[in-house]
C-alpha cells in the first residue's frame, strides 16, 4: 500500500470568545487553506502522492487540494457532519482503519485531543492554529507537511523523531471515557457557555500531563511554579484557591490572572485523582461536561497517548541522509 | 461565568415566548387569518433572548425581516404585536407596517426591515447618537448570513470600528439566504473572519445555547458600554422552519435529516435540560412558563382580532410629521 | 435681484450662505451635526462646510468613508434617535449609491413605525450641469426624490433660498433633501446675517407679470429672468415662480398665476422626460385648464447622460436662450 497523509484542519478552532475577553490571534480559515496547501506541497515534495482528509463543512481542506497536480490523490473521509468535535473523532477513528502512515492536524489543544479519542496512538504533526496550544507547535505548514511525508514513507521511522505524550485519562461510572492531552480541571461552573476559560476564580483542581512554564494556559499555572516537561514520568497536580500564595499566570493569551494556589505535587504515572462533582470539567481549556453533584471522575496521566512527531528533528535527520539532495545527473535528467 | 438564577429563569422565559408567539402565529398565517408573509424566529431564539436580558430599554437594536423574537425577547407587548400582524389600528404600526417592520421606538427596537442589509446602517447612526449624547447606551445589529454579503454591511462595519461606536454585530448565521445554503452564497463560511477586516474582533458562538450566547454577548456589549468599540459575533443557528411559514421539512434546498440533526440541539430544549440539571427548572416548572406564554399569546391574539381595522383615513395619516423640534 | 424679501444691503456668494447658516444652525442646536465625505477638514470640495471644524469639532463635523449607504444609515439612526444630522452627498449622481437608505428607510420609516417615529434628517446634496464632470457627477435627480412619499425636496435658486431653505429644512422634524446647483454657488445676493427660514411648501413669485407664468427651478430661476427680459421685446409681461420647495409642491401660488396669465411653461436643468416639470404642467392643467389659452410648456435637458465636451454639454443644458425660445414657440411666435 502505498503511504498516506491525514490531513485535518478544525474550522472551528482560533474563534472563540478568547478573542473578545483576551487577546488572542484569529485563524481565519484562508489563513488555514493557505497552510494546509503548503502542508500538501511539502509532504509532496518529501515524496508523498496519497492524501486522505476530513470533510470539514468549510471546504477548507477539498480547496487546498485544487489545482494541485494530477499525480496526487486524495480522499474525503466520509463523516456524519454534526460541526462539533464528534466529526474529529470519528474521523480519527477512519483514518485508523484506513492505515493512515502519518496524519496532519490543524487546531489547538482541543482539535488533537478530539483526535486522539478516536486514535489515542495516532503519529501527528500537529500544528497550531488555536488559541492556548501546548501539544501544536507553531511550525510553518510547509515544513510540518514535508516532515508528515517522511515519516508516513518511512524515509524517517516514527520511531526515530517521534515521542508517545502523556495524557490524562478520564472515567467517570457509566459514561464514555474521556482524555485529555494537557490539561483537566474542575471548575465551579454550571455551564459549558462559551466553553473557554478565563476566570480564575472558577478553578478548583487542575490535573496537569505536563506543566509548562513557556506554555499560555492552565498548563502555565502549573509550569511557572513546578516545571514538569513532557519527557518527565510524572504528572501534576494543583489545587486551586486559598488564602495563601498565588502565582500571575498567563490563562489566555495576554491575559495574565493571580491564580491562588492551595497545593502543587507531582502526581505518579497512573495515580489516580478524583474530581467530586458538582463541577464542571474542562479538558484541554474548554469547558466540556457537568459533574452533578456527587458524581465522580477518575483522573490519570499515562504515556499512551498520540506519537507526537518533531519536526525539527525529522528535518535534521532528513537533511544527514541527504534526502533533499540531487545529484548533478539527476537534475539534468528532469530538465 | 456569572448569571443568577433570575436571569437564567428570564432567559428561558422570553425563549418561550418567542417560541410560542412564533408557532401561534405561523398556524395563523397558514389559515388565512394572518395577511402577508411571516418570516419566523423558531430555531434561533437562543440568539435573541441571550442578547437581549444584557440589554437595557435604552439601548437598541435593529432587526430583520425575521424580527418578531427580537421584539419579543426586547420586552415587546404581544398585543401590540399580534394586532399589528392583524393589520388592526391597534398594532404597534397602526397596522401600516404589519410583520416585517413592526417596531417600538420606546424600547429602542428601531425596526422590523423588510430590506437585506439595511440594519447595519441604521445601527451605527444609532450607536453614533449613543455616542454622542454621551450615554453608555448600545446598539445591537442583528443579521443574518445573507446580510452580510450586502454591502451596507461593509460599510457599516468599518464605519462603526473607524469610530469606535458602541455596536455590536450580532449576525444569525441560520445556514441560509431565502432559500440558497450558505456555502452557495458565500466563499467564508464563517462570517466571523470578516471582522478582522474591519479592526475589529469576530468570534464565533454556539447559537443554539441560549448560555454560550449569554456569555459571548455580555462580554461584547460590555466591551461596546465601556467605549472600546464593536464586535462581531457569529451565531451558529438554524432556521427550523421555512424562509415564510412553518413548513420545515420536505422542501428542495436542504435535507430532512438535517432539520432533525439541528432540532436535536433545539434551543429551548437544551436550556431546559441545563437548568433542569441545575435544579433550577423543574419540569413542572418548565411547563408553566410553557402554558404562561400560551395564554399571553391567546390573550394577544384575542385582543388583535376583536381590534378594529383602521379607518380608511388612516391611509393619508403619518406620512410626515407636523410638529417641529426647534422653533 | 431675484428676491422680493429685503432690500440688498449685504451680498455674499451661495457658498457662503451655505456655510453660514450651517454655523448658525449648529450653534442654536447641539443636536445638529454635519456628516460627509470630506466635509470636516477639507470643508467639503465645494466649500459649504469650511470653518466648521475649527470651531464645532470633530465630533459634530465627521468625515467619513465615501460609503454613501453608510453615511445615509447613520443619518437615520441618529435621527431616530434624538439628533437633527445633515448628510452631505457630495454629488447627487451618488444618491444612486444609497437609494435604498433614502427610499425605503428613511422616507418610509414614520409611515411604516404608524407614525412613532420623527426623522429630522437632512441631505444636503449638489446637483447640475456645466463643469464638464460628464454623466456622473452633473444630474438632477430631484424628480427621482419628489415622487417618493415621506420625503421633501427643496431646490435653492439662489444665496438668499440656499440659506433660508437649508435653515428650514433642519429644523423641519422630516427627513428632507436640499438640493443645491453647483454652478450657481458663486452667484452673490443679499443674504440677511441673522438666521431666518424660507417656509417650505411656499412658491415665491420672483418677477411678477401679467401675461405668462414661467414655473422654473434652481439655476432655471435666474435664467428664466433672463428670459423674461429678452420677452419683453416680444410683448410679454412674465412672471416667473421659483416653487422654492418641489415637494410639497405649492400648487395654489402656480395656478392663482397661470389663472391670471392663461399661459405656462415650466423650466428645470433635469431631463425633460419625467421630469418635475411633468407633475408641475400636469397639475396646472388639472387645476386651471379652463384658464388656459395654450398648452403648458416646457423647458428641460434633452433625453441623454450628460455629455463631457463643453461643446456638447453646451448643446445639453438649458439656458434662457432656450426658455425665451419655447416660450415664442408657444405663442406661435417663430424666432
Amino acid at each position: 500500500m502505498r503511504p498516506t497523509v491525514g490531513i485535518l484542519a478544525n474550522p472551528a478552532s482560533g474563534k472563540d470568545i478568547r478573542r473578545l475577553v483576551a487577546s488572542a490571534s484569529v485563524f481565519d480559515n484562508r489563513e488555514k487553506l493557505s497552510i494546509v496547501r503548503r502542508a500538501i506541497l511539502g509532504a509532496v515534495a518529501a515524496g508523498i502522492d496519497d492524501f486522505v482528509y476530513m470533510p470539514d463543512g468549510h471546504g477548507i481542506v477539498a480547496s487546498a487540494f485544487a489545482d494541485i497536480g494530477e499525480d496526487v490523490r486524495f480522499a474525503a473521509l466520509d463523516s456524519p457532519a454534526t460541526h462539533s468535535a464528534l466529526d474529529t473523532t470519528r474521523v480519527a477513528e477512519r483514518m485508523r482503519e484506513h492505515g493512515v502512515a502519518c496524519v496532519l492536524t490543524l487546531g489547538g489543544d482541543g482539535t488533537n485531543r478530539a483526535f486522539a479519542l478516536g486514535w489515542r496512538d495516532a503519529p501527528l504533526v500537529a500544528v497550531s492554529t488555536g488559541t492556548n496550544n501546548v501539544f501544536p507547535k507553531m511550525v510553518e505548514g510547509t515544513i510540518a507537511g514535508a516532515a508528515a511525508g517522511l515519516v508516513a514513507s518511512g524515509q524517517v521511522a516514527l520511531h526515530e523523531a517521534s515521542r508517545q505524550v502523556k495524557v490524562v485519562h478520564v472515567q467517570i461510572d457509566g459514561e464514555k471515557d474521556d482524555l485529555a492531552l494537557i490539561d483537566a480541571v474542575l471548575l465551579d461552573e454550571a455551564f459549558v457557555g462559551a466553553r473557554a476559560i478565563w476566570n480564575p476564580a472558577r478553578l478548583r483542581t487542575i490535573v496537569l500531563a505536563r506543566a509548562e512554564p513557556s506554555a499560555v494556559g492552565i498548563s502555565a499555572i502549573g509550569g511557572l511554579l513546578h516545571p514538569v516537561p513532557d519527557t518527565a514520568d510524572v504528572g501534576l497536580l494543583v489545587e486551586a484557591g486559598g488564602a495563601g500564595d498565588a502565582v500571575i499566570a498567563p490563562i489566555a493569551p495576554g491575559l495574565y490572572s493571580s491564580v491562588p494556589v492551595r497545593e502543587v505535587r507531582e502526581l505518579a504515572l497512573g495515580e489516580v485523582v478524583e474530581f467530586v462533582g458538582p463541577g464542571m470539567l474542562a479538558l484541554d481549556g474548554e469547558r466540556e461536561r457537568r459533574l452533578r453533584p456527587g458524581m465522580v471522575a477518575r483522573l490519570a496521566v499515562r504515556r499512551d497517548g498520540p506519537r507526537a512527531v518533531d519536526v525539527p528533528l525529522v528535518m535534521r535527520l532528513a537533511a544527514c541522509r541527504g534526502l533533499f539532495r540531487v545529484a548533478q545527473s539527476e537534475a539534468t535528467d528532469g530538465d | 461565568m456569572d448569571i443568577s438564577n433570575g436571569v437564567l429563569l428570564d432567559l428561558h422565559r422570553r425563549m418561550v415566548r418567542i417560541r410560542t408567539f412564533e408557532e401561534e402565529a405561523g398556524k395563523l398565517m397558514e389559515a388565512g387569518k394572518i395577511p402577508g408573509a411571516l418570516h419566523l424566529y423558531v430555531g434561533e431564539e437562543a440568539v435573541a433572548a441571550g442578547v437581549m436580558v444584557h440589554l437595557r430599554d435604552s439601548d437598541q437594536i435593529t432587526s430583520t425581516h425575521r424580527g418578531h423574537g427580537h421584539l419579543v425577547a426586547k420586552g415587546g407587548d404581544l398585543r401590540k404585536m399580534y394586532a399589528e400582524l392583524y393589520g388592526r389600528a391597534t398594532g404597534y404600526c397602526k397596522g401600516k407596517g404589519g410583520s416585517m417592520h413592526i417596531s417600538d421606538l420606546d424600547l429602542g427596537m428601531l425596526g422590523a426591515n423588510g430590506i437585506v442589509g439595511a440594519g447595519p446602517p441604521i445601527a451605527i447612526g444609532a450607536a453614533f447618537s449613543n455616542k454622542y449624547r454621551g450615554t453608555d447606551n448600545v446598539t445591537v445589529c442583528f443579521f443574518g448570513d445573507g446580510a452580510s454579503n450586502e454591502g451596507t454591511f461593509h460599510e457599516a462595519a468599518n464605519m462603526a470600528a473607524l469610530y469606535k461606536l458602541p455596536v455590536v454585530f450580532a449576525c444569525e448565521n441560520n445556514g441560509f439566504g431565502e432559500f440558497t445554503r450558505q456555502e452557495r452564497h458565500q466563499a467564508v463560511h464563517d462570517i466571523a473572519d470578516r471582522a478582522a477586516g474591519y479592526g475589529m474582533p469576530g468570534i464565533v458562538v454556539d447559537g443554539m445555547d441560549a448560555l454560550a450566547v449569554y456569555e459571548a454577548a455580555g462580554e461584547a456589549i460590555a466591551r461596546a458600554r465601556a467605549g472600546s468599540g464593536p464586535t462581531l459575533l457569529e451565531f451558529k443557528t438554524y432556521r427550523f422552519f421555512d424562509h415564510v411559514g412553518i413548513r420545515g421539512m420536505g422542501v428542495i434546498y436542504r435535507e430532512d435529516a438535517e432539520v432533525l440533526q439541528w432540532r436535536e440541539r433545539d434551543p429551548v430544549g437544551l436550556v431546559e435540560t441545563r437548568l433542569a440539571e441545575q435544579g433550577i427548572l423543574s419540569p413542572e416548572a418548565a411547563a408553566a412558563v410553557h402554558e404562561a406564554a400560551l395564554a399571553d399569546v391567546r390573550d394577544a391574539i384575542a385582543f388583535a382580532e376583536a381590534s378594529p381595522f383602521p379607518e380608511p383615513g388612516a391611509l393619508m395619516e403619518d406620512i410626515y410629521t407636523v410638529s417641529r423640534g426647534v422653533a | 435681484m431675484t428676491t422680493i424679501e429685503a432690500p440688498a444691503t449685504r451680498e455674499i456668494p451661495y457658498v457662503s450662505a451655505i456655510a453660514e447658516a450651517f454655523g448658525q444652525l449648529m450653534r442654536e442646536d447641539p443636536n445638529v451635526f454635519i456628516a460627509g465625505e470630506d466635509v470636516a477638514l477639507y470643508g467639503s470640495v465645494f466649500g459649504v462646510t469650511r470653518g466648521l471644524l475649527k470651531e464645532f469639532g470633530p465630533q459634530r463635523v465627521v468625515d467619513t468613508p465615501i460609503s454613501e449607504s453608510g453615511i445615509m444609515g447613520l443619518g437615520l439612526g441618529a435621527a431616530a434617535t434624538g439628533l437633527r444630522p445633515v448628510i452631505d452627498i457630495m454629488f447627487m449622481d451618488f444618491m444612486a449609491v444609497c437609494m435604498d437608505e433614502v427610499v425605503n428607510q428613511i422616507a418610509k420609516i414614520k409611515y411604516m413605525f404608524g407614525g412613532t417615529a420623527r426623522i429630522p434628517l437632512t441631505i444636503h446634496t449638489m446637483a447640475g450641469a456645466g463643469t464638464s464632470m460628464a454623466a456622473q457627477h452633473s444630474q438632477s435627480l430631484e424628480a427621482w426624490f419628489c415622487h417618493i412619499p415621506g420625503l421633501k425636496v427643496v431646490m435653492p435658486s439662489g444665496p438668499y433660498e440656499a440659506k433660508g431653505l437649508l435653515v428650514a429644512a433642519v429644523r423641519d422634524d422630516n427627513p428632507v433633501m436640499v438640493v443645491n446647483t453647483k454652478t450657481i454657488l458663486g452667484m452673490k445676493a443679499h443674504v440677511p446675517e441673522q438666521i431666518y427660514e424660507i417656509p417650505l411648501g411656499k412658491a415665491n413669485v420672483v418677477r411678477p407679470g401679467s401675461n405668462f407664468t414661467i414655473l422654473a427651478t434652481g439655476r432655471m430661476v435666474s435664467e428664466s429672468v433672463k428670459a423674461a427680459e429678452m420677452l419683453v421685446a416680444d410683448g410679454l409681461d412674465v412672471e416667473v415662480i421659483d416653487p422654492r420647495t418641489l415637494q410639497p409642491f405649492d400648487t395654489e401660488t402656480v395656478v392663482q398665476s397661470v389663472r391670471k396669465t392663461h399661459r405656462a411653461l415650466v423650466a428645470h436643468e433635469a431631463v425633460r422626460f419625467g421630469g418635475i416639470g411633468a407633475e408641475f404642467a400636469a397639475q396646472i392643467q388639472e387645476e386651471a385648464f379652463d384658464y388656459l389659452d395654450a398648452p403648458v410648456g416646457r423647458v428641460g435637458a434633452p433625453f441623454t447622460p450628460v455629455p463631457f465636451s463643453p461643446v456638447l454639454e453646451k448643446e445639453y443644458m438649458p439656458n434662457a436662450e432656450k426658455i425665451a425660445a419655447e416660450v415664442r414657440r408657444l405663442l406661435g411666435k417663430q424666432a
